[in-house]
């Protein structure tokens, strides 16, 4: 189990998609570290990080309509880092597609995807939260 | 080398510590030291650019490598292996961009070159004669090192 209580931002919606989002981080990693040859699970692994991958953007997308919703001040810098974070997962993907998956380069992405999301959701996404108790926490 | 530098990393070292693994950070004595050598079992080297050059050196064991990973990703681990270094790999560029955050606000203007692992191997950097620092830190699941080497641009 990935998730942690700590990871809690106090948002339901946030924290859903947070459960959901390490959910299938998790299964993703247990796939790509299964003692099974490359070869025969080459095909759950590119199912696996497909399914990852949306829901990265779907998340992302949701989280950042919040934010504009509750009127924000983080948004901008938010919006940054997400685009940012996107757009390294997208350049792997395209590695992906074009050269092939090879298991090296799946443990790489998997076990960056893991440290970034936890440092993400740990600092960044934690002030969200504190945002609205300071407003008094009736925004939803 | 300024204390200033070893403090900026030995803060966001605890700071990343404190927040993705929970766990706590003590610190042990400053040695000068006149080589940089990765000794431990798990070698993360982030080259630093900018107005300070050089580079930091973590030092991590294996039992500790895995644990920190377990910690993360609530699995077992029972091998140095690419999702392991990459992900120790990963802790030291995020503490290393967080140390630079904190130099950029005493106006020293760094980049960090994307971090290089070597497991089990003992590598020379070179300092080109020059001395380094090296700082031991414990916690509760082992004792791991940091190395530095920072020059002000002349
Ligand atoms: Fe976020």
């Amino acid at each position: 189990m990935m998730w942690k209580e700590k990871y809690k931002v106090g948002v339901p919606l946030i924290d859903e998609q947070h459960k959901e989002l390490f959910k299938r981080l998790s299964e993703f990693i247990q796939v790509v570290q299964s003692k099974i040859p490359w070869e025969e699970k080459l095909e759950s692994v590119r199912e696996t990080m497909l399914f990852m991958k949306e829901y990265v953007i779907i998340h992302f997308e949701a989280e950042e309509a919040y934010q504009e919703k509750i009127k924000y001040p983080g948004i901008e810098r938010h919006r940054e880092v997400h685009a940012a974070f996107k757009e390294e997962v997208n350049s792997y993907v395209t590695l992906f597609e074009q050269k092939g998956l090879s298991e090296e380069k799946a443990q790489e992405f998997s076990a960056k995807l893991m440290t970034w999301l936890i440092m993400h959701v740990c600092q960044m996404d934690q002030k969200i939260g504190e945002y609205v108790e300071n407003k008094g926490g009736e925004i939803q | 080398m300024k204390s200033q530098y070893v403090n900026s990393f030995y803060q966001a070292t605890q700071d990343v510590f404190r927040l993705m693994l929970d766990i706590n950070l003590e610190r042990g004595e400053l040695q000068v030291i006149e080589d940089m050598i990765s000794s431990k079992d798990a070698n993360v080297v982030l080259g630093v650019t900018g107005d300070l050059k050089g580079m930091i050196l973590f030092g991590f064991p294996k039992k500790m490598t895995l644990e920190m990973v377990k910690i993360m990703s609530g699995m077992e681990m029972d091998r140095i292996d690419g999702f392991v270094s990459s992900a120790l790999g990963e802790i030291a560029n995020i503490i290393g961009g967080n140390a630079l955050t904190t130099l950029a606000k005493s106006h020293y203007i760094c980049d960090i070159v994307p971090p290089q692992i070597f497991i089990g191997e003992y590598k020379a950097v070179s300092m080109a004669n020059e001395k380094a620092l090296h700082l031991p830190l414990m916690t509760s699941i082992g004792e791991f090192e940091i190395n530095l080497f920072l020059k002000e641009k002349e």
